[in-house]
């Protein structure tokens, strides 16, 4: 990919756009192209999930709402989707500094740089695609090696819990921990991104 | 050395990037390694399962009804467990009067005030500073919560400039700052709560998600035997302990969900400072009974607390107390 979606997606995506304006429950399958990309954008500049989740909750919650007024000039659906995730951050920065007014100032150089981030170059883009996908496959991998890898990352577990949880050895679970990870590295490098 | 198995250098890889610690070096790293650990430092950022599934019905439900999505998010956003600005593990230190030690901390540290809830009488019933990426929590206490100094762990940016700012206000030298062994900048202050600040820079590159910049530490006797009791409650990894031939805790870190503490074994001058910590966990009730079938005794029996945690209290073997907490929204 190379910082944008091909002109086949496109289409497609123009028509699941077309069909969500006309019916809002048809939102659903462009949150299920979106969801992950909204996500990688906004977690790898939030401070912490909590706040990663309420941000991509806004977006989604935001985009739905204006969906009406969003037309197809030539801006992608998902440029449109970050520039909202974009301004939610900001949004976020600000709300925190009101709930802290003892705070320095400090913190006015973030908000600035993730308005300016809102330009965003074809690097930052090709990285939340790439993590994008990552996350895509994660639910792709078999049983037993995705609740490994959720427990494990997500609810940062320990190997010795993961294994009582599961009725495994820790060696069985650290087992699964690789092969999970080689399986997604395998599937990230068969297709460049 | 023989050489380990991937799974088990890819593991032990993981465990020091969840907390961002440095790993230990492999002596020989499979060639496979660095490639997968690229994979595993993005998969920190994985999305929870839950959440993508509760916004998606949270939107359906939406389009269905426009009215009363407000409250369906909030209920969705407030599952994650931990207050946010609190990192799993937060030292909880109780000195009097609180307010000059917050003034310390901001003075010392770039300590930035949170919260300040005063009591009736005045005095400070809770209050937050944030220092970094972590945060202390304070009171003045009562007289079932006398005044108990801790001893702090700040990884900082500059040792040399952060310790001078202690001194400058008001803290006494433990041990002026200097490179370790270990590879870190170090020095040592107690402030005049008697408080222990040990102040480093690290000596090793961290991961994207830097250091924690705060951790309690506990000098304990038998310091050994804590660490399974809080694998027992909280579910807690030792992540690297050093021994001695005796098998005395020389120096232990210990993980408990996104954080860690740190313990060795008391001696000479340096003797136990029974804590107070606040520990966030998935599920306090579950937590709190493991807690008492490890030996802990109960301080309090977990209930909801009107600021939007479910919270119990429990004393360890050693005079900690911990108070276990989950967080279930803010409103």
């Amino acid at each position: 990919m190379r910082g944008g979606t091909p002109e086949g997606e496109d289409r497609t995506e123009q028509a699941l756009v077309a069909a969500a304006q006309n019916d809002p429950a048809k939102f659903d399958a462009l949150y299920e192209l979106h969801f992950e990309r909204v996500y990688a954008f906004v977690a790898s500049r939030a401070r912490d999930r909590a706040t990663a989740e309420d941000v991509t909750s806004a977006v989604f919650h935001k985009a739905l709402e204006h969906l009406p007024k969003y037309e197809w000039r030539g801006v992608p659906f998902a440029a449109w989707l970050l520039r909202i995730a974009a301004n939610a951050i900001v949004d976020q920065a600000k709300r925190e500094r009101r709930e802290s007014p003892l705070e320095d100032d400090s913190r006015e150089g973030d908000a600035n740089g993730i308005l300016h981030g809102s330009q965003m170059r074809g690097e930052e883009l090709r990285a939340i695609e790439h993590r994008a996908r990552l996350f895509r496959l994660v639910g792709e991998l078999p049983e037993p090696q995705k609740q490994v890898i959720f427990e494990r990352f997500v609810e940062q577990r320990s190997i010795a819990e993961i294994a009582g949880r599961l009725g495994k050895t820790a060696g069985a679970i650290k087992q699964l921990q690789l092969r999970a990870v080689q399986r997604l590295r395998t599937q990230m490098e068969g297709r460049h991104g | 050395m023989a050489k380990r198995s991937l799974a088990l250098q890819l593991d032990e890889a993981v465990l020091a990037m969840l907390v961002a610690l440095p790993a230990r070096p492999e002596e020989t790293p499979h060639r496979e390694l660095p490639a997968l650990l690229k994979i595993a430092r993005e998969l920190r950022l994985l999305p929870r399962a839950e959440f993508r599934e509760g916004l998606r019905t949270d939107l359906q439900r939406r389009t269905r009804m426009s009215e009363g999505a407000a409250a369906q998010t909030k209920d969705l956003r407030e599952v994650h467990y931990m207050r946010p600005g609190l990192t799993a593990i937060t030292p909880y230190i109780i000195a009097r009067p609180a307010a000059r030690l917050i003034e310390f901390l901001k003075s010392a540290f770039d300590g930035i005030e949170q919260l300040r809830m005063p009591a009736p009488d005045g005095s400070i019933m809770h209050a937050a500073v944030a220092i970094g990426n972590g945060a202390i929590e304070l009171s003045d206490g009562n007289e079932a919560y006398p005044s108990a100094p801790a001893a702090v762990h700040l990884y900082v940016e500059d040792a040399d400039v952060t310790y001078e700012r202690a001194m400058l206000a008001g803290a006494t030298s433990i041990a002026p700052v200097a490179n370790q062994h270990w590879g870190d900048r170090w020095g040592a202050v107690k402030d005049p709560f008697g408080n222990h600040w040990y102040i480093a820079k690290p000596g090793w590159t961290p991961g994207p998600e830097g250091v924690r910049s705060v951790q309690p530490f506990l000098h304990l006797r038998e310091a050994h035997k804590l660490i399974p009791f809080l694998e027992a409650a909280f579910g807690a990894e030792s992540l690297g302990v050093a021994k001695s031939p005796e098998g005395t805790v020389l120096h232990g870190t210990i993980r408990i969900g996104n954080a860690t503490l740190e313990i060795d074994e008391a001696y000479g001058e340096i003797q136990p400072m029974p804590s107070h910590l606040h520990v966030y966990v998935p599920d306090t009730d579950a937590a709190y009974a493991r807690a008492l079938e490890a030996g802990a005794t109960s301080i309090e029996a977990p209930q909801d607390k009107p600021y939007g945690d479910r919270s119990a209290g429990v004393k360890d073997a050693w005079g900690n107390s911990w108070f276990i907490a989950t967080h279930l929204g803010t409103k």
